[in-house]
């Protein structure tokens, strides 16, 4: 450890601003062209012609043939890549690992914001990020009864998590919803009534009226079906949530308008007095309530 | 390799050292090593255990804690030191990146030479391309020996920074291992508080001389307000120096020989160096508050 390396130490000298050197080999010297034997004479160009000149044509240039970028036709792969929603995975493995150390909590409903603030995941709202995924490698070793919310989820990952008695939900955040819930407290900062977490576009409103994918606009006694046909496909017994202590908590579900569990969207928080305020106006409360 | 230069001459007859011998200040001072650290079983009382909770397989450091009442005194009593912040690995190659960032991240060198368009003068071809015999040139300003005042074309150019952070997790390893090397080395000694009897600084000299802590003292204490006693008797004195904890850093320990923390000092460092070694990342930044970290 420590100890031989500092007892070493006592009896060399004293360590000064003039004993100090980096480690031999940090600090590798630059390559100089044009100077000395080796750095001189071509400095690295070659023998005349293009090369040593400097007019080699363009990268892509195949001498006057049609080059192979343009011989291909387009088509289109990448189109609209940089509109696409992405969402970031988060494995039952890592799920676990972190309840094990005591970063996640799963005695409170999980939520987007305590898998940051637990350091789980890295959200990049302004990259596109509608939220994270779950996805099942390390659905065998998964054991904890935690009522999660996500943005998508695959088949085994939902299954692992019903068959250790816990609840899974799909809701969608708007972009500006997710970086307010990433980070609450700059959001509080600036002073902002909390808005209200706007509803999928078209081709998501699907995926999120589903049972099958529990998503947070369907039908409960569908999700309930669903439930009792994933227990049956994936052959575990379906276990009973609500003759369970937590089932309270288990059972908690944020409004399809609400971002944070206990604020209601139009409510302004104020951090540095730690108060909260809430409109009174007619018009204010039916926006924030419709 | 083991370094101990003897002081004693080779001549058995001579005994002083000859008066015009310079020495480096980096040879073992012998009497300074007179003291070894405390035993397990010495009489002291200890005064402060470490607050922090300590790993299973790492052993506090023990130090005497000495007064500067008096100039000649026994130590007052024992301190537990957290070893993870006292007895860290002696990376040197941290101390000497955070000793060059320590002196680069501030500089800007205001080196400014002007280009061959920015010196004045020279628009007009000086002579014509063919005929006059001589080399072909454009202007009197591209380069020498045209003119001596010309153009620099690769020169320094304008104020220039050379700003850059080290991560804080590397700068704080290098205030411990600064803290460790000179813990390790004996130059570090830890003092009850900074009261002094009178604000004398020929009584500081005599007591760092009869106490053989070195040349230059660093005296560091938490509070941005130190006793009127010892700011008095440091204020003409070169070589021994007041901080407060906050401004401790690595270049101005590894300056002055000696390093004295009193004991607030040495918890506040604890708390604050120990801290990070169990955070989180930042989200945003810390000045924001946090509920999960102080």
């Amino acid at each position: 450890m420590a100890g031989s390396s500092l007892d070493v130490l006592q009896n060399l000298p004293r360590i000064t601003l003039a004993n100090l050197r980096p480690e031999p080999g940090a600090r590798k010297n630059e390559k100089r062209r044009g100077r000395g034997q080796h750095g001189g004479n071509r400095s690295g160009r070659g023998h005349k012609g293009e090369r040593q000149r400097g007019t080699r044509p363009r990268l892509g240039f195949e001498g006057g043939q049609t080059p192979f970028y343009l011989r291909i036709p387009k088509y289109g792969f990448n189109e609209g890549h940089s509109r696409r929603p992405q969402y970031q995975p988060l494995t039952l493995k890592r799920l676990q690992y972190l309840i094990d150390l005591g970063r996640v909590d799963p005695s409170q409903p999980i939520d987007l914001t305590q898998l940051v603030n637990a350091r789980g995941v890295t959200i990049q709202p302004l990259k596109r990020d509608y939220g994270v995924q779950l996805v099942d490698e390390g659905s065998d070793i998964f054991a904890a009864k935690i009522n999660i919310e996500v943005q998508r989820a695959t088949e085994g990952a939902i299954a692992a998590i019903e068959r250790n008695g816990g609840i899974i939900t799909n809701s969608f955040y708007d972009p500006i919803s997710l970086g307010i819930l990433i980070k609450p407290v700059p959001f509080f900062m600036r002073g902002q009534p909390i808005p209200k977490r706007m509803l999928p576009g078209e081709d998501m409103v699907p995926y999120y009226m589903s049972a099958e994918n529990r998503g947070y606009l369907a039908d409960p006694e569908e999700i309930q079906q669903a439930r009792r046909a994933l227990a049956q496909k994936y052959g575990y017994v379906l276990p009973d949530i609500s003759k369970d202590e937590l089932c309270h908590m288990l059972a908690m579900r944020k409004d399809v308008r609400q971002i944070f569990f206990g604020l209601s969207p139009g409510w302004v928080v104020n951090m540095p007095e730690k108060k909260i305020l809430k409109p009174t106006d007619e018009k204010l409360l039916q926006y924030y309530s419709s | 390799l083991f370094f101990s230069p003897q002081f004693a001459s080779s001549f058995s007859s001579e005994t002083a050292l000859p008066p015009n011998l310079r020495l480096p200040s980096n040879l073992v001072d012998p009497d300074r090593l007179k003291r070894p650290p405390p035993p397990e079983d010495s009489s002291l009382p200890l005064i402060r255990k470490c607050d922090a909770a300590l790993p299973a397989h790492l052993s506090p450091v023990r130090t005497w804690v000495d007064t500067l009442e008096s100039k000649d005194s026994e130590p007052l009593g024992l301190t537990e030191l957290h070893p993870d912040v006292f007895a860290v690995t002696p990376r040197l190659d941290i101390l000497h990146a955070v000793e060059t960032w320590q002196r680069n991240y501030k500089r800007i060198s205001h080196a400014n030479t002007k280009v061959r368009s920015e010196v004045r003068g020279g628009g007009r071809k000086p002579w014509k391309q063919k005929g006059s015999g001589r080399a072909r040139h454009g202007s009197i300003r591209s380069f020498p020996p045209l003119k001596l005042n010309c153009g620099v074309s690769h020169g320094p150019r304008g104020p220039n920074s050379y700003y850059y952070m080290l991560p804080m997790k590397v700068r704080v390893q290098g205030l411990k291992v600064a803290l460790s090397s000179k813990m390790a080395q004996q130059y570090l000694h830890v003092v009850d508080s900074l009261n002094i009897p009178t604000p004398d600084s020929q009584y500081l000299l005599e007591l760092i001389r009869n106490r053989h802590w070195g040349e230059s003292v660093l005296l560091v204490d938490v509070s941005q307000e130190f006793p009127e006693n010892i700011l008095q008797a440091t204020a003409n004195l070169k070589t021994v120096n007041l901080i407060p904890a906050i401004g401790l850093n690595v270049h101005s320990m590894l300056k002055h020989e000696a390093v004295i923390l009193t004991l607030d000092t040495v918890r506040f460092l604890e708390e604050k160096l120990l801290w990070h070694d169990e955070r989180y990342t930042f989200l945003y930044p810390f000045k924001l508050p946090y509920s999960d970290f102080p």
